[in-house]
């Protein structure tokens, strides 16, 4: 009981904060937060647990998007339907192209996803113009029909149901950091060599982090979707493609917490500092190279030992 | 299909873009092959020399002048960038460069938004004349760049089988313990090849600035491209890299020539086929580790 109870708090404590973040912040805000946090999710585990460092995550994210937006805009009206079209369709893709990409090396991988993402782009953007509409992007906003238990189509109730979807990526990645798989990708990154020599696929294993981390992009494609009620182009373009693994090292690589974290303070900052002086990339771009420079670890990695040290040391006491 | 005339210009067009596209491209080869570094912010250089380029050309009145000017300025920038920010980074894994320069390239996009505005900004052509080839017009600028590319590909390939620094160079491309080993000093040398390397950069962004409009988001929109010619050519070769990147030239001028959206999307699909057929590309070693 005890092990559960300290397997769920760190959650619990997360979800607690961003229910505070709910009533103190502005809803488009936590609605971001959240969306973003699951985008970046993917983003994390890849480069934390499998070593791959993806710059091409937009491209993902508007597979699942445009797939939602296809269904929504041309043939049906209930979201939910939508979204899980979308993730489809992120299992999908990344099953076509992982094969092909999880055999690279990872500078190599890295590159040719972005190249993904901007054949992805110029599809969504010229060659498919007649279905997708191209700059102009597909409006469905109206499209969509109330659902009965939970009507995402309102901004309040979709930031519920985007909190419960949250919660459930976060104890999934959890739960796999526990199993012998995640322990298999660890070692992957490590020791390729000595993985193989175990008789483990270093391809088998990669492959399924591929397509999960990328099934999960998917998904904050298609929530991002439902929530705008349009999608464009502009999402895949490879000026956005650094955007999640900013987040990712901001927060702290593979940690759990890091996605968060990274994710409101690179919202946060972007709001504010958009207001302040109209370019934040400069700001982003100054701020990652001292991340890197100051050893790498992000805010959640250099704070949760801190926050270790402080609550063991409190328990100590205690059972004193 | 395509009359003699469209195709011989559109070759000479092809030429001179692949002719950019390996002075940028060569920078990032060099670095990777030296350094084990992914080093993006070459694309800034490219950008900083193009609005160098500029700033100059609308002072003077001369174009040349100003491509010289880039050159250089570009080039002490990728110094100084070497000495602060690269020296400390070079033990770490490949990945953590790659997002670092990637850092360097997007602030530095800031900057350079801060300085000049967000305007794009025409700078004229040097030379408008044209001369006639088998019937076309063709213009000479474009030619004068195809013949400097030529004229830096054999310098440097003078530079690195001639010169005692190019062979070292070039030994640790092959293994950078070993050049140590021999009293050596690496680090000088990473710090020449990375200056090299930008001051190519810059030369690039110069010679391009007249046949585009200078816009601040240049250096990220051609990004897809030299990483293209990279990964075709084989990360560290610069044989390679000279090949890709005129392959890549022509896929995209012909390629527009049928079809305009081909243009873009052609040289996407056979890079992915080319790295499922050979995943360290054309003339890229399996020696280097991962």
């Amino acid at each position: 009981m005890m092990k559960v109870f300290r397997w769920w708090w760190g959650i619990g404590l997360a979800f607690f904060l961003l229910v505070l973040i709910r009533v103190f912040l502005p809803l488009p805000f936590s609605n971001e937060i959240i969306i973003f946090s699951i985008y970046v999710m993917g983003c994390s585990f890849l480069l934390g647990r499998v070593g791959f460092i993806s710059f091409g995550q937009p491209a993902y994210l508007a597979t699942g998007a445009y797939a939602t937006a296809f269904y929504l805009f041309y043939f049906g009206t209930n979201p939910y339907i939508g979204i899980l079209i979308g993730v489809l369709a992120g299992v999908v893709m990344s099953l076509i192209v992982g094969p092909l990409f999880v055999r690279l090396r990872s500078d190599y991988f890295a590159l040719v996803n972005l190249a993904l993402a901007v054949i992805i782009f110029y599809m969504m953007q010229k060659v498919l113009a007649p279905i997708t509409q191209g700059d102009n992007g597909l409006w469905f906003l109206t499209n969509m029909k109330s659902t009965p238990i939970l009507d995402i189509t309102r901004p309040k109730e979709f930031y519920i149901f985007a909190f419960l979807v949250g919660l459930a990526v976060w104890a999934f990645y959890k739960y796999l950091d526990d199993t012998l798989y995640g322990a298999c990708c660890l070692a992957s990154k490590i020791n390729e060599d000595k993985v193989n020599f175990l008789g483990y696929s270093n391809f088998k294993i990669r492959l399924l982090a591929f397509v999960i981390a990328n099934t999960t992009t998917a998904l904050a494609g298609s929530l991002y979707a439902v929530y705008l009620g349009f999608v464009s182009p502009e999402m895949t373009s490879a000026h956005r493609a650094a955007d999640p693994v900013v987040v990712t090292i901001l927060g702290g690589v593979g940690t759990l917490y890091g996605p968060l974290v990274g994710s409101v303070a690179f919202t946060g900052m972007k709001d504010l500092i958009s207001n302040l002086i109209g370019n934040w990339e400069l700001f982003i771009g100054f701020l990652l190279v001292f991340i890197m420079l100051a050893g790498e670890k992000g805010i959640w990695g250099s704070l949760e030992p801190r926050l270790k040290k402080l609550f063991s040391g409190k328990r100590a006491l205690k059972q004193e | 299909m395509i009359d003699t005339q469209l195709l011989i210009s559109g070759v000479i067009f092809g030429l001179s873009i692949g002719s950019i596209y390996f002075l940028t491209a060569i920078g990032l080869s060099l670095c990777f092959g030296l350094m084990r570094i992914i080093s993006l912010d070459q694309l800034l250089y490219y950008s900083v020399g193009a609005y160098i380029t500029y700033t100059i050309s609308v002072c003077t009145g001369s174009m040349w002048l100003g491509a010289l000017g880039g050159l250089i300025v570009a080039g002490i920038l990728s110094f100084a960038v070497e000495r602060f920010i690269f020296l400390r980074i070079y033990e770490r894994d490949i990945a953590f460069t790659m997002i670092t320069s990637f850092g360097i390239l997007i602030g530095g996009v800031g900057v350079i938004k801060a300085i000049w505005g967000l305007v794009p900004r025409p700078v004229p052509m040097p030379i408008m004349t044209q001369i006639n080839l088998m019937g076309t017009e063709i213009p000479v600028y474009r030619l004068i760049v195809v013949v400097i590319a030529a004229l830096v590909y054999a310098g440097i390939w003078l530079f690195l089988n001639r010169t005692i620094t190019g062979k070292a160079i070039r030994a640790g491309i092959e293994d950078v313990e070993h050049v140590e080993g021999l009293g050596i000093n690496v680090y000088r040398l990473f710090t020449i090849t990375f200056i090299i390397a930008g001051t190519l950069s810059g030369l690039a962004g110069g010679l391009h600035a007249p046949l585009i409009m200078v816009d601040p988001q240049m250096g990220l929109e051609v990004m897809p491209f030299i990483f293209m010619v990279v990964i075709i050519g084989g990360l560290g070769s610069i044989k390679g890299t000279l090949i890709s990147a005129l392959l890549v030239g022509q896929v995209v001028s012909i390629g527009s020539l049928i079809y305009a959206p081909l243009a873009q999307m052609a040289p996407f699909a056979i890079m992915l086929l080319i790295l499922l057929i050979k995943p360290t590309g054309l003339f890229g070693s399996k020696l280097l580790k991962r």
